[in-house]
């Protein structure tokens, strides 16, 4: 018997759809859960993915990429690649597996979703291979980050992160609730795939990527590769739903986008920009972060937005005034709160990497460079304890990110402020204007309290620094600290005796040299 | 001793505001280096002037105490150092 050639019964076959004759369209497909919202149900008859794709070729393929995968896992199994990693990129590694190992596992159920309430046939059958996918993911992640516990006990948090109130956890958690947990099939394709992963998983798997190979450490590259790889297809399931959205309700297509580029954006600038431009050896740096977000997500992805009507997100201007001093700031944040992480944050401040800064970004030393100096200043007077924290940083209600970074010092349009609103009762703060207006637009369904306001509330006892980092879930043996023990800071001994001598001029005790 | 009073502090030149706990009965000048105390010496360093608080725009008389400047809790607040000829 001859077979039927693919395009003879694709069709049927991934438009498979039943007339209900027992229950109500509504019993099956709640408007709460499938969202269709001003699109008509014959409209969904249009839905025509892209990448077409039957369960037995992608088994196959699935298949191929498990067993590569897996073959550069075992062949480096007993290399010494990994001890003779370096310490910055150990924490690039380990900040991702943190934060990415459930976040896919997150995924499995926004899939799910797509896949039962999603209302063209075809959508559905595309969503059941974004779920294995994103099994896949989930799996490969805790399965690779697990062999290193033995030297490492960091990188348990592969597992253990998303089990926390660690406060970067909870910020991903607000964002990845808004984004997978609560919103309908529609909104989930349009944040999901549309936005959080044709936009951004780019940089997370390709440009990481790119830094792992140069690092030395194939096992990661070779892994977020593979990943990356599922991530191009399933997240095309996001454009035909698009189109339809665009046609019969552009207005919320516009505010879907544009929220959650936003979010993604703020969140980005903490996972991925410090890898890229501090924890990432100088020497194995391909591009730095705003290099990489022009290429690939601020070009590549402005396209997309072009090809579909979508305009540009209203704060566009400030999105890219913030590629030059978001994730500075946020880094700086990062290593001066490191006991409350689960990374080794490295400091990337030695005199060749500022001078690779300054030259990427003008305004670095002016912003940044005083802080730094501060802290350098302390770290060879001996004084540790002053580069630790004894209070936290107020947290942003939309983004739980520290309010003052989405700014820097000194800067014209951003200057460090909260934009704050009363209502209820009290007084909400937040690190922007586009995180003020989404909060105010969307507070009925974010849940997430700010470590703050937990804080505030007696939720977390006692309330003291050690308190909080119970509460976060950091033991003595996890919690962050300097990568390299603060030896970058010794070719700056010079500037510091500078330094001493002009703080005691300040204080009167001596005149300054 | 007063109660306390959790307030979102700005210290001039910083990259974050704080929490910091000052208490209502506080003046100026209390309040000042309480802020002052998570900021200056740790990421900024100290200068040989005084100190004021900035509250909704204005700057606050040193007498002023929390409750009197009407700072409330989680309100915002600002600190820095006077500029040279300020007082």
């Amino acid at each position: 018997m001859s077979k039927l050639k693919r395009e003879e019964w694709y069709d049927i076959y991934r438009d498979v759809n039943w007339t209900p004759r027992y229950v109500d369209h509504e019993a099956i497909f709640p408007e709460w859960w499938s969202g269709t919202g001003k699109i008509p149900l014959e409209a969904w008859a249009e839905w025509d993915e892209p990448y077409k794709v039957s369960y037995s070729e992608y088994v196959v393929t699935q298949r191929e990429k498990e067993a590569s995968a897996f073959a550069v896992k075992s062949a480096l199994k007993r290399s010494t690649i990994f001890d003779k990693l370096d310490e910055g990129w150990k924490s690039v590694s380990k900040e991702h597996y943190g934060a990415t190992s459930l976040v896919e596992y997150m995924a499995v159920l926004a899939e799910l979703r797509m896949a039962r309430f999603g209302l063209a046939g075809a959508w559905r059958h595309m969503a059941t291979f974004g779920a294995l996918d994103e099994i896949r993911h989930a799996q490969l992640d805790l399965l690779f980050a697990h062999e290193f516990i033995p030297k490492d006990p960091q990188f348990d948090w592969a597992q253990k992160a998303y089990h926390t109130n660690e406060w970067g956890v909870v910020a991903a958690r607000a964002l990845f609730d808004g984004l997978m947990s609560n919103p309908s099939a529609v909104d989930t394709a349009i944040q999901l795939p549309f936005t959080f992963e044709t936009g951004f998983t780019n940089l997370q798997f390709v440009g990481l990527s790119a830094d792992a190979m140069e690092s030395g450490d194939y096992n990661f590259a070779n892994m977020i590769s593979s990943v990356q790889t599922d991530e191009a297809r399933h997240a095309q399931q996001g454009h035909p739903t698009m189109q339809l959205l665009m046609e019969h309700d552009p207005k919320r297509a516009q505010w879907l986008v544009d929220k959650t580029f936003w979010l993604s954006a703020r969140l980005f600038a903490i996972l991925t920009g410090p890898g890229m431009d501090y924890y990432t050896p100088l020497e194995h740096r391909k591009q730095s972060f705003k290099e990489f977000m022009e290429e690939w997500i601020v070009n590549q992805y402005a396209r997309t937005l072009k090809d579909f009507g979508l305009r540009e997100p209203w704060y566009w201007d400030e999105f890219m005034r913030g590629l030059e001093t978001w994730h500075h700031s946020l880094h700086l944040g990062v290593w001066f709160w490191r006991p409350t992480v689960w990374w080794k944050p490295q400091a990337g401040i030695s005199k060749a990497e500022r001078a690779w800064l300054n030259d990427k970004y003008p305004n670095w030393e002016q912003q940044f460079g005083p802080i730094w100096d501060q802290l350098i200043a302390n770290v060879n007077a001996g004084r540790i304890d002053k580069t630790l924290p004894e209070t936290l940083p107020w947290l942003c209600e939309t983004c739980n990110l520290p309010i003052g970074t989405a700014g820097a010092p000194g800067h014209a349009h951003h200057p460090v402020r909260a934009y704050s609103m009363n209502y209820g009762g009290r007084m909400h703060h937040f690190c922007s204007k586009p995180c003020r207006q989404i909060w105010w637009e969307d507070k009925d369904t974010l849940h997430q309290d700010t470590i703050i306001m937990r804080l505030l509330t007696g939720q977390i006892q006692p309330p003291t620094v050690p308190g909080i980092l119970g509460y976060m879930g950091l033991t003595p043996e996890v919690m962050g600290d300097d990568a390299y023990g603060y030896a970058w800071a010794k070719e700056y001994v010079t500037d510091t005796l500078r330094q001493v001598a002009k703080e005691a001029a300040a204080a009167g005790s001596v005149p300054a040299k | 001793m007063g109660n306390p009073v959790p307030i979102n502090a700005m210290f001039d030149g910083d990259f974050v505001t704080q929490l910091v706990l000052v208490e209502d009965t506080d003046t100026m000048p209390q309040v000042a280096e309480k802020v002052a105390y998570h900021v200056v010496g740790r990421r900024l360093p100290p200068r040989d002037a005084p100190m004021h608080v900035r509250y909704e725009g204005q700057r606050v008389p040193d007498d002023r105490t929390v409750t009197s400047a009407g700072i409330g809790p989680l309100h915002n607040v600002y600190v820095g150092y006077d500029a040279k000829g300020q007082s």
